[in-house]
């Protein structure tokens, strides 16, 4: 089989298994034949793999990587919570002006909430997942603190 | 082992006289030694008349690995062998002695016709 179809083929199989048996896979599309019934028999085993995934060898390392990591919870939860506050003070300084206000409105509780909700969350997200996986829980940390100050920013610098 | 329903989802020749059940024509041949996927599936085409697609032989290896009843050797280059653990020939002996009987058992039907 071509090298392009081949490597294009075993692209078709979740990370977790190429990384398993990819290199191996494709050394073996390689040496066999490269007709349709082959890439479709290929075809349908990658699409077993993703409904009925294959867990053992050393794929149960790949349950940390960062993808995963990012999609749990406590890792996009307080991620949302900053992008949202800081849609809110965008909007409300679109539609209202950067004037300071004398109380503080919807807008502000608001954004109170949703900053001083998420800390809970992060501070579970570190806990359980710092000692499991370090550098993507740094990785995933970095980028919530990122919208932490991205979110404060324009309060701090309107004078809000 | 998977389920009979395996068996008609994976085979890649339907015709009369194949017989296709992926993990356990993998285990019957690494039974003889150990073997990598090209020539596992030259070695079941010549034993059943069965040749197994690519998709299928490494769904069959990668949930044989997971069961532990196969195991990686070093790798030769970009090939990587498999050897049967003794669990794996447990298991394959013990299939193999099932499928004697079911296979006696209907032909003795069949000859009462």
């Amino acid at each position: 089989m071509n090298r392009v179809v081949a490597h294009l083929l075993t692209r078709l199989y979740p990370r977790a298994w190429r990384e398993r048996y990819g290199k191996e896979f494709e050394a073996l599309l390689q040496d066999g034949r490269g007709d349709l019934r082959t890439s479709a028999n290929v075809l349908w085993s990658a699409l077993r793999e993703y409904i009925f995934p294959t867990r053992g060898a050393n794929m149960a390392q790949q349950i940390n990587s960062f993808g995963s990591i990012i999609k749990r919870p406590s890792a996009f939860l307080p991620l949302a919570m900053s992008l949202t506050a800081l849609t809110l003070v965008l909007v409300h300084i679109t539609i209202f002006g950067a004037a300071r206000e004398a109380d503080e409105g919807t807008t502000a509780h608001l954004w109170q909430i949703l900053m001083a909700g998420q800390m809970p969350v992060l501070a579970f997200f570190a806990i359980k997942w710092l000692p499991r996986a370090p550098k993507q829980t740094l990785c995933v940390l970095a980028l919530q603190a990122g919208a932490v100050l991205a979110s404060i920013a324009p309060v701090f610098y309107f004078n809000l | 082992m998977r389920s009979t329903r395996h068996v008609v989802e994976a085979e890649n020749d339907t015709g009369p006289g194949h017989y296709s059940d992926p993990p356990l024509l993998v285990l019957a041949s690494l039974a003889s030694g150990p073997r990598h996927g090209h020539a596992m599936i030259e070695d079941i085409a010549s034993l059943c008349g069965t040749r197994l697609g690519p998709g299928t032989l490494y769904g069959a290896i990668a949930r044989l690995e997971q069961l532990g009843w196969i195991e990686p050797l070093p790798a030769e280059e970009r090939r990587q062998p498999y050897r049967i653990t003794a669990e794996g020939l447990h298991v394959l002996r013990a299939k193999l002695k099932t499928l004697q009987h079911f296979t006696k058992a209907g032909l003795r039907r069949l000859e009462a016709l």
